[in-house]
């Protein structure tokens, strides 16, 4: 809990949201790739690489924000 | 081409990436407004995104068009389109119930986990192509030395055709052959049965039955 702590403590907050909205993109390009091309590469890609890079975009969010909300604890 | 589940795909993806895109430009600070919208975009609309464009893939998947997208499978996909062809698989191609997904109806294992394992099998037939080579094959070259991995299971055919109907034993073949066709030692898709399923594909030995593969 200690090591969590000092680990949002020290979270670049801002970096990381925006380094989330980047790999964001590109995980929404992939799946929208595999819907236009339907192709096997781009639909395979779509339900592996694209939800890969999701689930990242959505784990540096969330610790960015909870480490937006620890540094404004007073 | 597009189902009702990649437009959901298409519409919550250009959703998702304009909240995103104006966070990379706007740069706003992160009041609870922008948290709030950062949610949208990083999580509710992605999500909906991912699971709309599984549930497209997954269809997309058991269509012939997809499988017959990769070029060593054009032949099998014009065959089944060929409206005077005589195989056994362009027979039943011609069926409006199981015809746009022919190749998944006949090739997808039957049983409680014949969907995954089939769906298995399809990414490593994937891997093949683009990892293993095929992709630079010829036509000839794949008819030649490519079949497929493990004999054809006569289940996946009584999926439709029970063999449970007087029009099925009545026929004394059908009854010489009850454990050989339970156990899978004869194929209903051979020589001298049913005929092979892709016969365009196959050497005039095995369209003979005098080998098999």
């Amino acid at each position: 809990m200690r090591a969590l702590v000092r680990l949002l403590a020290r979270w670049p907050a801002s970096k990381a949201l925006r380094a989330a909205c980047v790999l964001g993109l590109c995980a929404l390009t992939l799946m929208a790739l595999g819907v236009v091309f339907a192709t096997p590469l781009p639909v395979v890609a779509a339900m592996s690489v694209a939800q890969g890079l999701g689930v990242v975009a959505c784990l540096l969010f969330g610790l960015s924000i909870a480490a937006d909300v620890a540094s404004r604890r007073p | 081409m597009t189902t009702p589940f990649g437009a959901l795909t298409l519409v919550s993806a250009a959703a998702a990436a304009l909240i995103l895109l104006h966070h990379l430009v706007a740069r706003p600070a992160l009041t609870a407004t922008v948290r709030l919208r950062l949610l949208l975009g990083l999580a509710v609309l992605p999500f909906i995104t991912a699971v709309s464009s599984t549930a497209f893939g997954l269809h997309r998947t058991t269509e012939r068009d997809f499988c017959g997208s990769c070029h060593v499978m054009t032949t099998h996909l014009r065959d089944l389109e060929d409206p005077t062809s005589q195989g056994l698989a362009a027979r039943h191609a011609r069926s409006p119930f199981t015809g746009p997904t022919a190749c998944y109806t006949c090739h997808a294992d039957y049983g409680l986990f014949g969907y995954p394992l089939t769906k298995l099998t399809g990414m490593a037939h994937v891997w093949n192509y683009y990892l293993g080579g095929y992709s630079g094959w010829s036509l000839e070259r794949f008819h030649a030395e490519v079949r497929t991995a493990k004999p054809y299971p006569n289940a996946n055919c009584r999926q439709c055709h029970s063999g449970t109907l007087a029009s099925f034993s009545n026929v004394k073949e059908h009854v010489a052959l009850t454990d050989e066709l339970e156990q899978n030692r004869v194929s209903c898709a051979s020589a001298g049965c049913h005929g092979v399923a892709h016969p365009f594909s196959k050497t005039a030995e095995e369209l003979a039955g005098r080998r098999r593969r």
